[in-house]
């Protein structure tokens, strides 16, 4: 049926000026909206605790004061320590991802970018394996000085390494060949994927367990405290983004062409990639690996709403946001009282339908 | 004022433009013809700030080098060759991104219907809601160039000439919409602006040009009217093949030039 409504809709334009989607996009954005208020009522009302949306609602509007229709303790410390924090967790991983894929994108001309192509999610797998296998050991001065930020700081490094690196590789006299750095991070990722492989061949059985679980992917560890030290990098990344849209929409025509328009096109290239590689080693480092999140959102809307950035990002971050909280809905009641790891669900939602975007536009993508 | 003072360009250890000085004033459409490679689109490529270069180029009198990207696309619109997309954009997303710099020229809040007008102007009215990649070659062109006119749609701006940089700007377009863009490129010229266009039609350079430069091996081979540059021993020189200026075919053998339009 979701398949029916897109090809339906095909992003055609329509409306009064036409060839103008902004009203269209602006409308779409209002929804999105929407949902993502529904996806998080939804989120905070489902799992093993059964207070309704009405009584959580009602407890934000009366405040803290016991009602008799009001949470229990228990019910509140579910909701307002468990659940919310996972609740926020999930919409920046989710925004930070699909915004993350659609500036990739839209910085290398292709729709089938994505920061797990570059190897900025390896790079950060990198650090926070390293932390996880090394941490009693070789790095424990650094661990026990960072205590639990050890984690998302590694991740958060890994992935700024791997990009800056990259960048060097792929950048001759001031210019960034697209295509080298496409597989010059082939070739990162295939680094950083080898080290880890050496670092989970030396991991201990408890430690490969702590491993799995978290490659796979998961918001289950999610706490305030944490929100308190990834938040504020995912959130200044994405505040950084819209400033880049003009920039990328100019980008599609070429590099070239986008510096005859008159934009600075080596500084929008360096901010996107500072920006995506922290949005994304934040992410790493809380979540794992969840993926596909950063293709599909940006394609789908671009069926919707077409591929002006300025409507494009935004809408990502609310799509990327509410659609990651419903995965995590189902991960958490599907085989409750377990909860599968998100990037599975995710991957079985993702993979098939990137497949069929693939199948549907053979002959128009050309790599 | 564009002024180019010794420029050469060199990719990869070679030559590919040398020693070039070259001038052209607002007011006057400014075309370099040449064989293929002898360097047309890398000077065009140098004089747009796309490609490092020796020598001192200057627009209006203010140094290239010294321009930022915002300042030079204010001064100049560039037509590449050929653009490739890789996103589906609408003709009108497309067009509307030669307002990016916000610089056209127009009066503030006439700038929304810029697009329209630009359509309208190289005879695309109605394509605005197409999809780019679904156009012909031709009709692509065209889509480009209504996007280069936004950009610097007033010729003159705050008492300074503006230029169009156009490369090869019909050469994938019919006999009728040559000459529109042409004449498009010749009235820039007249209200005060400045056109620089890599023409591979002799016939059209000699019809619209004010002046022609002759490349040839990377070097300038002429400069002058077209009365001037035209002639056999030139074309003979630099085109490698012997042809004669003016001379019409023998017997019954049609042919159709663009000068005898009206």
């Amino acid at each position: 049926m979701v398949q029916q409504s897109i090809a339906g809709l095909h992003g055609r334009p329509t409306g009064a000026a036409e060839g103008d989607r902004s009203a269209r996009a602006r409308v779409v954005i209002l929804l999105l909206c929407a949902g993502l208020v529904l996806a998080v009522l939804l989120s905070l009302t489902s799992g093993a605790s059964d207070a309704s949306a009405v009584t959580v609602i009602r407890d934000w509007l009366t405040g803290a004061s016991p009602g008799d229709e009001a949470l229990s303790a228990r019910d509140r410390l579910i909701i307002y320590d468990i659940r919310m924090p996972r609740v926020m967790m999930g919409m920046l991983v989710g925004a930070a991802l699909a915004v993350s894929g659609a500036v990739m994108q839209g910085l290398f001309r292709n729709p089938l970018a994505d920061p797990g192509l570059i190897g900025v999610s390896a790079g950060s797998s990198l650090g926070a394996v390293a932390v996880i296998v090394l941490g009693a050991t070789v790095l424990a001065p650094v661990t026990t000085a960072l205590g639990s930020l050890a984690l998302p700081l590694a991740a958060f490094f890994g992935g700024l390494a791997t990009t800056l690196l990259l960048y060097q590789v792929a950048t001759r006299r001031g210019r960034t060949s697209v295509a080298t750095m496409l597989l010059a991070g082939i070739a990162l990722a295939a680094l950083a994927m080898a080290l880890t492989g050496i670092l989970i061949f030396m991991a201990d059985d408890r430690q490969l367990r702590d491993l799995t679980f978290w490659s796979l992917g998961s918001l289950g560890g999610a706490t305030w405290q944490k929100i308190g030290s990834v938040g504020p990098v995912i959130l200044l990344a994405l505040a950084a983004m819209p400033f880049l849209a003009r920039g990328l929409n100019a980008l599609a025509l070429g590099e070239a062409t986008a510096g005859h328009l008159g934009i600075p096109v080596q500084r929008l290239k360096y901010t996107a990639i500072v920006g995506v590689s922290a949005a994304v080693g934040a992410s790493v480092a809380v979540s794992g690996g969840i993926g596909f999140v950063g293709i599909v959102v940006p394609h789908l809307l671009r069926l919707l709403i077409g591929p002006d950035n300025r409507y494009l990002l935004p809408a990502s971050a609310l799509l990327g946001a509410g659609l990651l909280l419903l995965a995590d809905a189902v991960a958490r009641t599907i085989v409750a009282p377990a909860e599968l790891p998100i990037g599975i669900i995710t991957a079985v939602a993702g993979a098939p339908f990137f497949l069929w975007i693939l199948l549907r536009k053979r002959g128009v993508i050309d790599l | 004022m564009i002024e180019a003072q010794d420029v050469s360009v060199s990719i990869g250890g070679k030559r590919i433009v040398a020693n070039i000085d070259f001038a052209t004033r607002p007011g006057e459409l400014a075309a370099i013809v040449g064989p293929n490679g002898s360097g047309k689109t890398t000077f065009l490529k140098a004089l747009s700030g796309e490609l490092g270069y020796g020598g001192r180029i200057a627009i209006n009198g203010r140094d290239l080098a010294a321009m930022k990207p915002a300042e030079a696309a204010s001064a100049r619109a560039v037509l590449p060759q050929a653009t490739s997309l890789s996103f589906p954009f609408t003709v009108h997303e497309i067009v509307r991104l030669g307002l990016v710099g916000g610089r056209s020229g127009v009066l503030p809040g006439e700038d929304a219907r810029l697009p329209e007008r630009a359509l309208a102007r190289v005879d695309l009215e109605g394509f605005a809601g197409r999809f780019y990649q679904e156009l012909s070659g031709g009709e692509q062109q065209r889509v480009q160039l209504a996007r280069v006119l936004c950009q610097v749609w007033a010729p003159v701006l705050d008492g300074k000439p503006r230029y169009l940089f156009l490369d090869e700007p019909v050469s994938s377009l019919d006999i009728k919409h040559q000459l529109i863009i042409m004449n498009i490129a010749r009235d820039f010229a007249a209200r005060g602006g400045g056109v620089i266009a890599i023409l591979h039609d002799l016939n059209l350079a000699a019809m619209y040009a004010d002046r022609i430069f002759v490349m040839h091996r990377g070097r300038l081979a002429a400069t002058g009217s077209p009365r001037e540059v035209l002639e056999d021993g030139l074309i003979e020189k630099v085109f490698g093949c012997r042809l004669r200026v003016g001379v019409l075919p023998s017997g019954d053998v049609p042919f159709v030039l663009p000068q005898s339009a009206s």
